[in-house]
């Protein structure tokens, strides 16, 4: 072979360098603001139109519809700036963004799975940055698309906006990042888009918060600048713990949207004004229900968590940095200092990420609770990380426990009772040696040993690898569920639906390769479907088999009387709070709380 | 009095879609009467409400020929409750008090800010809908909740006699229970409308404030049609990228269920403003919950006091027409006093479009608990013997205290 056609002549890069707002436009050339990310480089078509994301910019806004000019990345005079300048007059530039931060986000996803995602039937996630008029974002998965609005800023209080200027939801970092992570949820597991008890919606959207917000510290310049402006203590209610500024601003809230530690729940924002002090967090578990402000809590918990992690991991840095009292002095700190502190906090925003996202792996398939949460994070980190060295789980347990969330059936808040039990033993081992070779299980695990290939379409390998995964599901688990119903947590003779099936790989304590099978099932009773306003009773269970075939979990939300009974009470509440049920003909009744999606959720009606 | 005269009667005129109920206690030389709201957004066969409310004044005569009323109460400003207060014949009737919710307060500040935003929506809302060309019944909906300058002008300063005005319940719980001059021997109970944050968070309805500035923004952009970027930027749908008609289709309709939403959402935030009273005569307990809402129902079925009293209820207004969050399952079940306990319950309502109003499953759940239930659009299947009705006009019973 001659030396020009070897990998290492022919190789692509590996990354795509794209500029973005980090913030948002509001923000306009504060520091980092204007900044360029890398994502993974793949082969682009106008559009952008990649392996998983397809920009489609199509304006619904005015009758009949109208598309604008697609941006196409792999133009070179665009390759070679790094991709266009961050401006709000070009609709290219939009697209530029909402492509670069979805695929930051699926990225994310990505690597704290150990496996790529790709959606369903090789479809690509749609981002329509400019859909329609109006303050919303919303995530809709008839279209598997994400549906960005533009508005005129409000114009007695527009905070930095100009009076009546064009916002777009599109350039805001954190409404992208959540947005997408709603889908990504979705992708994940297809029921928590059925609202069948009262953290389902709120997991959704503290999650997606989470994700949005974790994501700033990844951005070093605007790090470092609110390191050091706050003096190191980043519950300082600066930009970086903060989540859509101008989307607040520009609606008149006079604040960002929401904040990862000034928290505008149950009433806090009111009683600060009227200088009362707030309600104890533990309450707020037991009384706030608005999805977004119940997800808050998931968000200040998760917050919690991490700037204790942070501070342990800081600490020697600062004693060093003080000869020994870790009292920083007045003025500035040591630039040296913050970008050590910098490097800490992004490696300790990164883990906790990491450990938030890996939880998926660990979560019942039907009707998570926050306490099923707490669970699949504290199982999730113990698998990866067993010894807990810098206190991650205990912060995180601790950080739960304050604001009164525990999961159902635990005697105590100790890590050992927080573990999701392991599978008794003498289940019939999974039927691993019927399922070939296990690497092959997972679509592109391996993928980014060859990035960019010429012809990129993955997600036709994808689609070959999901016929022969029915074969599979039809030929091995489906018979193997069956017979083993009762110890899966499955109700014996009722229908089994296999819905999701991948590997998992990690390196374990020994430094050897850990290889898992991830097995999602479910069973669903709709005898009640009708009163309970068109969702089913849904049972199942999140299956984990070690590469021999032991079974090492047994994640089961088993259908039962009790959890009926807890679904009917939910449905009840709802409608007893919902002001439009009282106008809502008979005939639409049967549906009601399927109607429940994130178009009438993120527009802030409480339910 | 003899033992036989010691009977309070309660009726109930047919408004329609409204409210308006004449409570009439034997007092020593002539009758105490309250009026409990009256107002009607869509007549039934009792006539219109101008007709209803000359009734009305008729029927308050004392043996001198002086319409006298001693309360006179306004549950909440929606029309369905007060556009009869819009009549001039009020000017002649004697009134002694009139009884709003503390949202009509014009000294609170809180009550304006809410009041403010109620009226602004609902003129919005309203404007909207019309140059839309929606659903009549949705109209009617927004309509409901515009201000009705005439009529409060009646209620605030109107009426004979130099009427006290009282803005309930006060701010001090402990104050809830009262007693007036004008009604010897009746003690009022003030359960609602709540100070609590959460309550008041409603009556503002966020979605409401969303709505205002989205309307605002569309408003701009008539006016002054831009497109988002400067320069033309639009091109032929771009092959690959194209959506299907269906999907263009959803993306088209967002929002256009807005208006819908946030009529309700404005409707059940007045009504959050609802006065909810108890009448306490001798051993009987007359609960008049005016349309209230979840979020109030809540606060008075957690409170240390209310329940117990609640239990005790002899007669109900039915909230809201019967509609079905404005009377909770919880208070119905396990609340609401059953046989042999003595019940009489009364709902003003009548059918419209699609409207689940009255609810089947509430109108079920209380003819089990009681016989004596009756329905404005429903009189001549009263019951004979417990109720007395005039034509189609009225509907009434006795209740022995």
């Amino acid at each position: 072979m001659k030396r020009i056609e070897s990998r290492y002549v022919q190789a692509q890069p590996a990354r795509r360098p794209l500029k973005i707002f980090a913030s948002d436009p509001m923000q306009g050339r504060a520091v980092g603001n204007l900044t360029t990310i890398e994502v993974g480089n793949e082969k682009l078509m106008p559009g952008p139109f990649g392996s998983r994301i397809e920009v489609v910019d199509y304006d619904g806004s005015v009758s009949g519809g109208r598309y604008y000019q697609p941006v196409n990345l792999d133009d070179p005079a665009i390759l070679m700036m790094a991709g266009l300048d961050p401006t709000e007059s070009d609709p290219r530039f939009h697209q530029q963004m909402v492509y670069a931060v979805a695929m930051k986000v699926i990225e994310n996803f990505e690597r704290a799975l150990g496996r790529s995602i790709y959606f369903r039937g090789g479809r690509r996630l749609r981002l329509l940055p400019h859909a329609f008029r109006g303050a919303n974002a919303f995530y809709d998965r008839r279209l598997l698309g994400v549906l960005f609005g533009y508005f005129r800023a409000d114009k007695k209080n527009p905070g930095r906006n100009l009076p009546g200027q064009n916002v777009f939801t599109c350039l805001s970092h954190d409404i992208i990042a959540h947005e997408v992570t709603h889908a990504l949820v979705d992708r994940l597991r297809r029921h928590f888009l059925e609202f069948s008890n009262r953290d389902v919606a709120a997991f959704h959207e503290g999650f997606a918060d989470i994700v949005a917000i974790f994501q700033h510290f990844t951005f070093p310049d605007i790090l470092h600048e609110y390191i050091r402006a706050t003096r190191t203590d980043l519950r300082s209610p600066t930009p970086l713990v903060q989540l859509a500024q101008q989307f607040g601003y520009a609606t008149g809230k006079g604040r960002a949207l929401r904040s990862a530690v000034d928290l505008n729940v149950g009433g806090a924002l009111r009683a600060r004004a009227r200088g009362e002090e707030d309600a104890p967090p533990s309450r707020l578990y037991e009384t706030v229900f608005e999805p977004h402000e119940r997800g808050s809590i998931l968000v200040a918990a998760v917050f919690d968590g991490f700037f204790a992690v942070y501070q342990r991991r800081i600490s020697d840095l600062l004693r060093i940095a003080t000869g020994g009292t870790g009292m920083l002095p007045q003025g500035d700190p040591h630039p040296d200092l913050v970008s050590r502190v910098a490097g800490e906090a992004s490696r300790t925003a990164q883990s906790i990420l990491t450990m938030c996202i890996r939880a998926f792996e660990y979560l019942p398939p039907v009707d998570v609770t926050y306490g099923d949460y707490l669970r699949a994070l504290v199982t999730a980190d113990y698998e990866l990380n067993p010894s807990d060295d810098v206190g991650q789980r205990g912060s995180m347990i601790e950080a739960f426990r304050s604001r009164g969330i525990y999961p159902d059936g635990v005697w105590s808040l100790a890590e050992e009772s927080l573990l999701w039990e392991n599978a008794p033993s003498g289940i019939p081992r999974f039927p691993v040696a019927l399922l070939g070779d296990l690497s092959s299980l997972a679509p592109g695990a391996f993928s980014r040993a060859s990035p960019a290939q010429e012809e990129s379409p993955t997600w036709k390998q994808y689609r070959e690898t999901s016929g022969e995964l029915s074969e599979v599901v039809e030929s091995v688990l489906r018979p193997y569920a069956e017979d083993n119903a009762a110890a899966l947590g499955l109700e014996p003779g009722r229908p089994i639906d296999v819905q999701g099936f991948h590997s998992v790989f990690r390196i374990g304590q020994d430094g050897q390769l850990v290889i898992e099978i991830v097995t999602q099932l479910a069973q669903q009773d709709d005898s009640q479907t009708k009163s309970l306003g068109g969702l089913p009773i849904r049972g199942g269970s999140t299956v984990i088999a070690g590469a021999d075939g032991t079974i090492r979990y047994v994640i089961a939300k088993p259908l039962s009387a009790a959890r009926l009974e807890k679904q009917r009470e939910w449905v009840e509440l709802c409608d007893a709070t919902d002001p439009a049920l009282t106008y809502l003909p008979e005939s639409k009744r049967g549906q009601r709380m399927q109607a429940l999606n994130f178009e009438t959720i993120h527009q802030g009606i409480v339910r | 009095m003899s033992p036989a005269a010691r009977k309070v009667t309660i009726r109930m005129y047919n408004v329609g879609f409204g409210d308006a109920f004449v409570i009439r206690i034997p007092g020593k030389t002539s009758d105490r009467k309250i009026l409990m709201d009256c107002g009607s957004i869509k007549e039934g066969d009792g006539g219109s409400i101008d007709d209803v409310v000359d009734s009305i004044i008729e029927d308050v005569k004392d043996k001198d020929g002086t319409p006298r009323i001693d309360v006179v109460v306004a549950t909440h400003r929606h029309r369905d409750h007060v556009s009869g207060f819009a009549s001039s014949a009020w000017g002649d009737v004697e009134v002694k008090e009139v009884w709003m919710p503390w949202t009509e307060n014009p000294a609170d500040p809180e009550a304006g800010r809410i009041r403010d935003l109620q009226s602004r929506l609902a003129l919005t809302l309203h404007a909207e809908l019309t140059r839309l060309g929606a659903d009549e019944n949705l109209i009617d909906l927004a309509a409901n909740a515009l201000s009705n300058e005439a009529a409060m002008q009646t209620l605030h300063s109107g009426f004979a006699g130099n009427a006290t005005r009282k803005f309930l319940p006060p701010r001090d719980r402990q104050k809830s229970t009262f007693a007036v001059d004008c009604l010897p021997g009746v003690t009022v109970h003030a359960m609602g409308p709540s100070f609590d944050e959460d309550v008041i968070a409603n009556m503002e309805p966020p979605k409401g404030k969303s709505y205002l500035q989205l309307v605002e923004s569309a408003a701009a952009e008539r006016e002054d049609p831009r497109p988002p970027f400067p320069g033309d930027w639009t091109v032929d749908p771009p092959s690959g990228l194209q959506l299907t008609a269906e999907e263009s289709q959803i993306v088209e309709g967002v929002g256009d269920e807005d208006e819908s939403v946030v009529a309700a959402a404005l409707d059940g935030a007045v009504n959050g403003t609802s006065l909810v009273l108890m009448f306490q005569v001798g051993k009987v307990s007359l609960l008049f919950p005016g349309d209230a809402q979840w979020g109030t129902w809540n606060m008075i079925l957690e409170d240390s006091e209310w329940p117990t009293l609640l239990a005790k209820t002899t007669f109900l207004k039915v909230g809201h027409h019967g509609s079905h969050n404005a009377t909770p399952k919880q208070f119905v079940e396990d609340i609401l006093p059953k046989p042999p306990a003595d019940l009489w319950a009364m709902v003003s309502t009548i059918k419209r479009g699609t409207w689940p109003i009255p609810k089947k499953e509430l109108m079920a759940a209380l003819s089990k608990r009681t016989k004596k239930l009756v329905r404005s659009d429903e009189i001549p299947q009263a019951q004979q013997g417990v109720f007395a009705s005039k034509a189609k006009l009225y509907v009434e019973t006795e209740i022995p205290f």
